[in-house]
């Protein structure tokens, strides 16, 4: 997540701060001590976060500008929690929430998913012998409760600032680090951004589920048949080396200080799986199939930003056993090889994907709706079409009729039945001389057997059971002693 | 998981006024006039109360399972003078051809039954049973939780289709409702298989013919209790009690409707004009997740329906390219009910995405730019709402893979993993497939991906056989889990086949990078070769017996003791550089990819200490240590130790002298 750092630069920042025998220092030299942790630490193990610079009093200034728009972001404010008097501070603004029109909305909560950071260059007492503390409290909770008040402890001095902020490094910027691994092939990497909790259900199952640090690797899916799935989050994957010490020396990524280079070009010259894993994927146009902890699955696969650039990525799926429909259960997935038959085919020309579904959707069965007149005048035209062309269309005209009469017994509509049986009757009697003989015998037999099922009796009005084209000499089924 | 959709009872009045006529009259007798003079059309139809009823409770119902395949199921009851319950909870038994098979066999009600001992209570109590009965879902979700099992909620929504007296009578209903449901949790409690109601909405739909005066007042939702809330609709049959079903069904189920336009059409009458035709399609309101969340709902131009009472978003058809596949950043996908089911649009648009193409959709905007927000596409028979990302990703302009750790390497075996990864494809296999060791598939999977990498080399200086097409089918073989004897004697031949070609000193595809001149010599050569294929065959010895016996095939045909003779003789000459081998052994093992391929290493261990110094033979001095190396300790197996020790030295020493020349 993108992060804005809003720093208070109003004048009560500038109070000093008393710390006996030493030099003296402004609150302000607190924050800046702070923020500039914060941005080292990023620079160094959270090297992609976005981040942009606001200073602001009662107006407001943006020091270093984000070059784009996100949809979700983090907000750290520091400030030293003095609220300030009088139309325009926070205080006032809180208290006036609910009075304000549409288009001077207060900014919270972010009409964005957010977090909002609030980091007091004060502690706690300080801020609760004011209402100080309850306004920022207020903040948090206009944010939907997104976000934490982290207060200093001990006397103000850089030491206990660094150790505020270390917090909420720990707390919102540490690197996710973790093994990717594909049997005996494995890679140390680090997945940006790092995956959050995620809860599925709160009702039934209340406890987020996190990614683990072992990435395994299950198998692997074409493009196509894995067919552009929803995904939670995206996120890089990138290898990194790491020292028999277990310090990371960096994802060997450029600028960088000159000590790290040399490092750094060892690491690239030594194989990483990554690298190997992340050409075939983008070769073969396939992705990786990686559990990511117990019912939880996501899939790598390689993500090309420009025409020379590219990248390993790594979707998550919903947690849950089954994800996409059309994959069917991840636990039921196993390795084609153990199937009796191959289902790719000999020569690559099948695939086992999609699933079907064990019953067909409405729009891929002809179903029978009639809730507009024009769906039921439809049905009958398409009888009464059938019914000039026989024999010929003798199936046709027999498949639809019985699509009628069956939706008919089902609604009840007996009248229907009624009816069309009378048209048919009608169209037997209106047949043109050059008519086959066959016709008659067809339209006269079907219009018997609907009269037969608007009668309800169970013999004739039978749902499974279908009118079936009346066999006559004509009809070359060999029946030659019937009529 | 288990909210007031999870369960719905639809109870339908069957008693005898419900036979009377909706009187909106449909004539089916239209087109055939123009044709014949003289014939008088035959008089138009009209539906019964209880056929508008049926086909506007079946469109709802078909609306749902199109949307909600599972986990949202309908107990469907008819009610006379008796209860006819038509399905169950059970997942099979929810579609709608079962349950228009069991409509048709209850048929139209009755005119001429009595109407005193006819009622829509009976079908009402039935309905409040059955919402305490436990599906499979519940029972599921019960059975895993064990202790936390109370937290599996029971809630359901009766709506009951009937033609009520008045107001009064709306209200016993609901006091009937009410008192059956305290009645029943009572029940409940002490059963296994039936769950208390916590919370039950009736809905009451009111149905009256056209041009009829309601005797029933509409009311919006109103607790009657902490446990059972009641609404009251009442509506004229026909079309205006579908869009009522419509409009509930989109309620019930949070769904929405898009509307896809501009899309290009072939006319029936004239094949080689088209025109342009909307299809409105319903699906869950997550879809659109992306348009509240920025309030650009009516930007994108949403519009109110006939109905007056829903929106729709419009989206604009974008032609398809041509079938490439592709893998959008899809943000979800949501399956889709066409509104109009059977319109020719409709089918039209279904049919294209059902054989296989996908639409991609793109949300006007007053800017005019272009955003494609959506996508249309079926798996398997099922048609999907993709949303695709349109914010700015967080992750562009990354730093590419290339450079990276790794990322200067250019000899990796990109084709070969290609080739791996397709023989590690998965495939679904039935639910009750376990093996004898009880592994579910995934297991199988991921037990068969650590059998086929336990020796892998990532890069093509690394390794001699797979270089090699003559090994191809011993190494195939050598990976299974299990080999016939049929397999057995493959591998031999592939050996055998080998060591004809070492005597007739055909070439090896050894790797010269780094090295000065023409690298190892031919003899050397088949050295590291058959060493290498060692090492293959050695961290597969212990899957079973047949594999043991391809290890003793090959340790038997590669013996030669007159080139160890020699090379013994070559191996002094070195022996002073053997320390530093050894350190450099250890060293790189530790950074080796080797380290985490614990199995691989379990092989190894026993040789291990004789094993250090000879381990390194670079190829390159900018790869990392080749495991090829370690089957030199085989070798050294079946030698005597201080043969053996000059028999690994040359080449090892060649790689360290190459290692310290480059540095």
């Amino acid at each position: 997540m993108p992060t804005v750092v809003l720093l208070d630069s109003s004048l009560s920042m500038t109070r000093p701060v008393s710390v006996e025998g030493s030099e003296e220092f402004q609150r302000k030299n607190l924050a800046v001590h702070g923020m500039t942790m914060l941005f080292e630490h990023m620079a160094t193990n959270y090297r992609l976060e976005f981040t942009s610079l606001v200073a602001f009093s009662s107006l407001w200034e943006l020091l270093v500008p984000f070059s784009r728009d996100y949809n979700t972001l983090q907000v750290v404010l520091v400030t030293d929690g003095a609220l300030g008097i009088g139309r325009g501070s926070l205080r006032h603004s809180l208290q006036t929430v609910k009075q304000r029109v549409d288009d001077k909305k207060f900014p919270l909560p972010f009409p964005f998913p957010s977090k909002l950071y609030v980091m007091c260059i004060a502690n706690a007492e300080e801020l609760q012998a004011t209402d100080s503390m309850d306004n920022l409290e207020q903040l948090i909770n206009l944010n939907g409760g997104e976000g934490q008040i982290y207060t200093m402890e001990g006397p103000l001095c850089l030491k206990s600032v660094q150790s505020m902020f270390g917090k909420l490094i720990d707390q919102a910027y540490s690197p996710f680090h973790a093994v990717l691994r594909c049997g005996n092939l494995t890679s140390d990497v680090q997945v940006f951004p790092r995956p959050e909790p995620v809860t599925i259900d709160e009702e039934v199952d209340p406890i987020p589920k996190t990614v683990q640090t072992d990435l395994e690797i299950v198998g692997f899916i074409e493009i196509g048949d894995i067919s552009s799935p929803p995904v939670l989050s995206r996120h890089l994957v990138l290898p990194i080396a790491v020292s028999k010490e277990g310090d990371e020396i960096g994802t060997g990524a450029t600028d960088d200080t000159e000590e790290e280079t040399s490092t750094n070009q060892m690491a690239g010259k030594s194989p990483n799986f990554c690298v190997l894993l992340h050409g075939s994927l983008k070769v073969e146009g396939m992705v990786a199939l990686v559990q990511l902890g117990p019912d939880w699955f996501g899939m790598l696969y390689s993500q090309a930003d420009s025409k020379k650039k590219s990248n390993l990525m790594m979707s998550l799926f919903d947690p849950g056993s089954e994800p996409l429909p059309w994959l069917g259960r991840m636990s039921q997935l196993g390795p084609a090889s153990d199937a009796a038959e191959n289902p790719y085919g000999e020569d690559d020309s099948k695939s086992p994907f999609p699933i079907q579904p064990k019953h067909k959707r409405s729009y891929a069965q002809n179903v029978t709706v009639w809730i507009k007149a024009s769906g039921l005048q439809t049905d009958v035209q398409k009888i009464l079409r059938n019914a000039k062309k026989l024999p010929e269309k003798t199936q046709t005209f027999y498949k639809e009729l019985n699509r009628l009469r069956k939706a008919a017994l089902a609604f009840g509509f007996w009248e229907l039945l009624k009816s069309v049986a009378e048209l048919l009757e009608r169209e037997c009697t209106l047949l043109p001389d050059s008519a086959h003989p066959d016709a008659a015998f067809q339209l006269s037999h079907a219009a018997q057997q609907l009269k037969l099922a608007s009668s309800g009796d169970s013999k004739y009005a039978a749902f499974e059971q279908n009118i079936t084209p009346m066999l006559t000499d004509f009809s070359g089924g060999g029946g030659a002693d019937r009529i | 998981m288990f909210s007031v959709s999870h369960k719905t009872a639809f109870v339908v009045d069957h008693c005898p006024y419900m036979a009377e006529s909706c009187r909106q009259l449909i004539e089916c007798d239209m087109l055939t006039k123009s044709r014949s003079q003289g014939v008088i059309p035959l008089a138009p139809v009209s539906k019964s109360l209880w056929t508008c009823a049926i086909e506007c409770s079946m469109e709802y119902c078909r609306i749902l399972f199109d949307v909600y395949p599972t986990w949202k199921l309908v107990n469907y009851i008819v009610s006379d003078s008796e209860v006819h319950i038509l399905n169950s909870w059970k997942q099979e038994d929810q579609n709608t051809h079962e349950l228009m098979a069991a409509l048709a066999a209850v048929g139209p009600p009755n005119p001429r039954q009595d109407p005193e001992c006819c009622s829509v209570l009976h079908g009402l109590v039935a309905a409040v049973e059955s919402l305490c009965k436990i599906t499979e879902y519940q029972h599921e979700s019960r059975t895993t939780l064990m202790d936390t099992a109370d937290r599996v909620a029971n809630r359901g929504r009766i709506i009951c289709l009937t033609n009520a007296k008045s107001d009064t009578h709306v209200r016993m209903l609901e006091d009937c409702v009410l008192e059956t449901i305290q009645e029943q949790n009572k029940r409940a409690a002490g059963s296994d298989r039936l769950m208390p109601i916590q919370q039950c909405e009736l809905v009451l739909v009111h149905i009256y013919p056209q041009g009829e005066e309601t005797l029933v007042s509409d009311r919006q939702k109103k607790e009657l209790s902490s446990m059972l809330s009641s609404e009251v609709h009442s509506v004229r049959a026909g079309r205006y009690l579908a869009s009522k079903l419509n409009v509930l069904v989109q309620q019930h189920f949070d769904l929405a409707s898009t509307t896809i336009t501009n899309i290009p059409m072939k006319e029936e009458q004239h094949a080689n004009t088209s025109a342009n035709y909307d299809v409105e399609l319903l699906h869950h309101r997550d879809a659109h997740m992306e348009f509240i969340k920025s309030g650009d709902l009516h930007m994108a131009g949403s519009t109110s329906r006939d109905s007056g009472l829903k929106e729709t978003v419009t989206l604009k058809w974008c032609t398809p390219r041509t079938n490439s596949v592709e893998l959008h950043y899809c943000t979800g996908a949501y399956r889709i009910s066409p509104v109009d089911v059977n319109s020719r649009p409709s089918s039209c648009l279904t049919n294209f995405l059902l054989n296989g193409r996908s639409v991609l959709l793109e949300q006007p905007r007053k800017s005019g730019s272009k955003v494609i927000s959506h996508m249309l596409s079926s798996h398997g028979g099922e048609i999907f709402l993709h949303v695709l990302n349109s914010t700015r990703s967080t992750l562009e302009d990354p730093p590419s893979i290339s450079e990276g750790c790794g990322g200067r390497v250019t000899d990796y075996r990109i084709t070969d993993f290609g080739e791996f990864m397709r023989e590690n494809r998965l495939t679904p296999f039935p639910d009750s497939m376990i093996d004898a060791a009880g592994r579910t598939p995934v297991e199988r999977a991921k037990s068969q991906l650590e059998r086929y990498t336990r020796y892998w080399p990532m890069i093509i200086s690394q390794t001699t056989i797979f270089n090699m097409q003559a090994v191809v089918p011993l190494a195939n073989l050598i990976v299974k889990d299990t080999l016939t004897d049929e397999d057995v004697l493959t591998c031999q031949k592939t050996v055998y086949n080998l060591v004809d070609m070492e005597r007739k000193s055909d070439p090896l595809p050894i790797s010269t990078v780094g090295s000065r001149g023409k690298g190892p010599k031919r003899d050397e050569q088949y050295r590291i070769m058959w060493n290498e294929l060692e090492t293959l065959v050695k961290a597969h010895v212990g899957t079973s017996e047949r594999h043991q016996r391809v290890l003793e095939c090959i340790s038997a045909c590669r013996s030669k003791p007159p080139e160890e003779e020699e090379r013994k003789k070559r191996g002094r000459k070195r022996e002073d550089k053997e320390d530093k081998t050894e350190k450099n052994g250890k060293d790189t093992e530790e950074k080796g990819w080797t380290t985490d391929s614990e199995r691989l290493k379990g092989v190894m261990e026993r040789e291990k200490d004789e094993q250090s110094e000879c381990e390194i033979i670079k190829d390159s001095p900018d790869s990392p240590e080749p495991l090829n190396k370690k089957p030199r300790l085989a070798t050294e197996e079946q030698q005597p130790p201080e043969k053996s020790k000059g028999l690994a030295l040359p080449s090892a020493s060649e790689g360290v002298v190459e290692r310290n020349h480059h540095i």
